[in-house]
């Protein structure tokens, strides 16, 4: 092997190992979306509903920044006393890592929605879930939608450092790369198909958003 | 308004199709189900091999699935995920780290009788079944290169003594402060110091010997490096490194439900000679192969063990 220079042992490598990198990066993916999947789900209903009780937000979002600066590992550490050890602590990590960029988004796209078109909503004899419904979601759908495309490229990153809590995923190649002799390229098979995830979700996503985008902004 | 239908009907679709990939195991990735079983193995190449044999071996031969629970630190935190549910069988265990680490008990010479009380410890203490040896041991040992070892005429561990005051060493985190066959206890067996010693993660220390970062280092005796580096292994001549055989432990609670589980491990006993092991450990280290790949091709070689099955 010590022939080959790095590009050349990471084709051998793809070559021999192949079907075992797609195995860990559909692990990889899953884990990450269920994490976000998991955050929409609260993070949006939270952050439309603190757009409506103003004084709540601040509490919300303070909460939401403070986990935010928690490092991941000792997130991950830390949830593992709890869940113990395997997928279920990483997505856990995902899944509060991606609430403040998704509940921030809805609470922004929700107060960005100009008073004059809801005031005209309430004058058209809107009840409230009419108005949420037909007027503030379809206005902050791109807003929320860019949230969450932030946090899936985030959850990505934080999947791969899962690995050390026993989960698997793209990380376990890594990490037996930083282990092995001359795991230059091995580090390289983990971390390129990383990275090509995260383009691949944030292009995606963001191709989404721009369908998604609201009417008024469109010439 | 079309939009936010759209929307919602493409999350649906999403969320939908994403339960039916995972198909009928929880989230599709995961565990906590009586018909997936958790192995867990440590972040050495060796445990990661063995981890990936018996997972394929349980695949191959049976219904049921099976979650590696992959790259844990030490033997502890192996003792730990088993202790608390979160893993059913360990693929790597040594007796001798065990002896002295998990059970506090002192450490004995002879490895069958290790093997033995280990082996009753586990079931009176843990009710986990200690499986007979895959067929190698795996132990400490210390390594220099060949120069050193002709510049200083090395031959065996006390010989390292008369210059070790001149030398760095390159070790195992974990060894440092093992108890009973950790640095401290080494000190007062062999009686001498090194000038300094640098814990390390355990898979460095080869390939820092051989760069010449280091000039003597404690490494496992069945690495593949050894090998391929051509490196002098010592001899442990007041046999302070106790016996690691090495073996696989599974919780009592999952070998009671899945009766079929023990006559398929029992299939590995003694099949893993320490030649083997140091062959499939230089395919993963040298050939740039992954564990699961290595253990495949191991396991088809042998026709999964079919014809042992029968003892």
């Amino acid at each position: 092997m010590t022939n080959l220079n790095t590009w050349q042992q990471l084709v051998y490598y793809f070559q021999h190992n192949g079907s075992y990198v797609l195995r860990q990066f559909s692990q990889h993916f899953l884990i990450s979306i269920y994490g976000v999947l998991l955050a929409a789900l609260i993070g949006i209903p939270l952050g439309i509903f603190i757009a409506h009780r103003k004084k709540l937000s601040n509490v919300i979002i303070g909460v939401a920044n403070v986990i935010q600066t928690v490092p991941s590992l000792a997130m991950l550490s830390i949830i593992m006393l709890g869940l113990g050890l395997g997928t279920r602590t990483v997505i856990a990590t995902v899944f509060l890592y991606s609430l403040l960029p998704i509940i921030k988004n809805t609470y922004t796209g929700m107060e960005n929605v100009s008073d004059n078109i809801i005031d005209s909503g309430i004058g058209m004899g809107m009840t409230n879930w009419q108005l949420l419904r037909m007027v503030e979601l379809p206005l902050s759908l791109a807003v929320i939608m860019a949230g969450i495309r932030n946090a899936l490229v985030v959850a990505i990153g934080i999947t791969a450092i899962g690995a050390f809590v026993g989960a698997g995923g793209l990380g376990d190649i890594i990490i037996r790369g930083t282990n092995a002799t001359n795991g230059g390229a091995l580090i390289l098979a983990g971390a390129l198909p990383t990275a090509l995830m995260a383009i691949i979700a944030d292009v995606t996503l963001g191709f989404i958003q721009r369908h998604l985008e609201a009417p008024q902004a469109r010439p | 308004m079309h939009k936010i239908r759209r929307f919602i009907t493409s999350c649906g679709l999403l969320v939908g199709s994403l339960l039916l990939l995972s198909g009928c195991q929880p989230l599709g990735i995961g565990n906590r189900q009586s018909q997936t079983i958790r192995i867990s193995s440590l972040s050495t190449t060796e445990s990661q091999i063995l981890a990936n044999i018996l997972s394929e071996l349980i695949t191959h031969e049976t219904q049921n699935k099976v979650t590696l629970i992959n790259n844990l630190g030490s033997s502890t935190v192996t003792h730990e995920s088993l202790i608390r549910g979160d893993a059913d069988i360990a693929a790597s265990r040594y007796a001798g780290t065990e002896l002295t680490g998990t059970l506090k008990m002192k450490p004995t010479k002879d490895p069958e009788k290790a093997q033995k009380i280990v082996k009753k410890a586990f079931k009176d203490r843990y009710n986990q079944t200690w499986f007979p040896s895959y067929g190698f041991a795996d132990t400490y040992a210390f390594m220099v290169t060949q120069e050193t070892a002709k510049k200083y005429h090395l031959e065996t561990v006390s010989d390292l003594g008369k210059v070790a005051d001149q030398l760095t060493a390159g070790v195992d985190s974990v060894w440092v402060n093992h108890e009973g066959d950790g640095y401290p206890a080494f000190k007062e067996t062999y009686g001498y110091d090194f000038k300094k010693v640098a814990p390390m993660q355990i898979g460095l220390v080869y390939s820092a010997l051989a760069a010449g970062k280091m000039d003597v280092v404690l490494g496992y005796s069945t690495d593949g490096r050894i090998k391929s580096y051509d490196l002098k292994v010592l001899k442990d001549d007041r046999r302070f490194f106790p016996p690691y055989d090495t073996s696989v432990v599974a919780t009592d609670q999952i070998l009671k439900e899945q009766p079929a589980l023990a006559p398929l491990l029992h299939r590995l006993d003694g099949k893993i000679d320490l030649d083997t092991m140091q062959t499939l450990n230089f395919k993963v280290d040298n050939d740039l192969l992954e564990p699961a790949v290595v253990a495949k091709q191991f396991l088809q070689e042998h026709d999964y063990f079919r014809k042992g099955a029968a003892k």
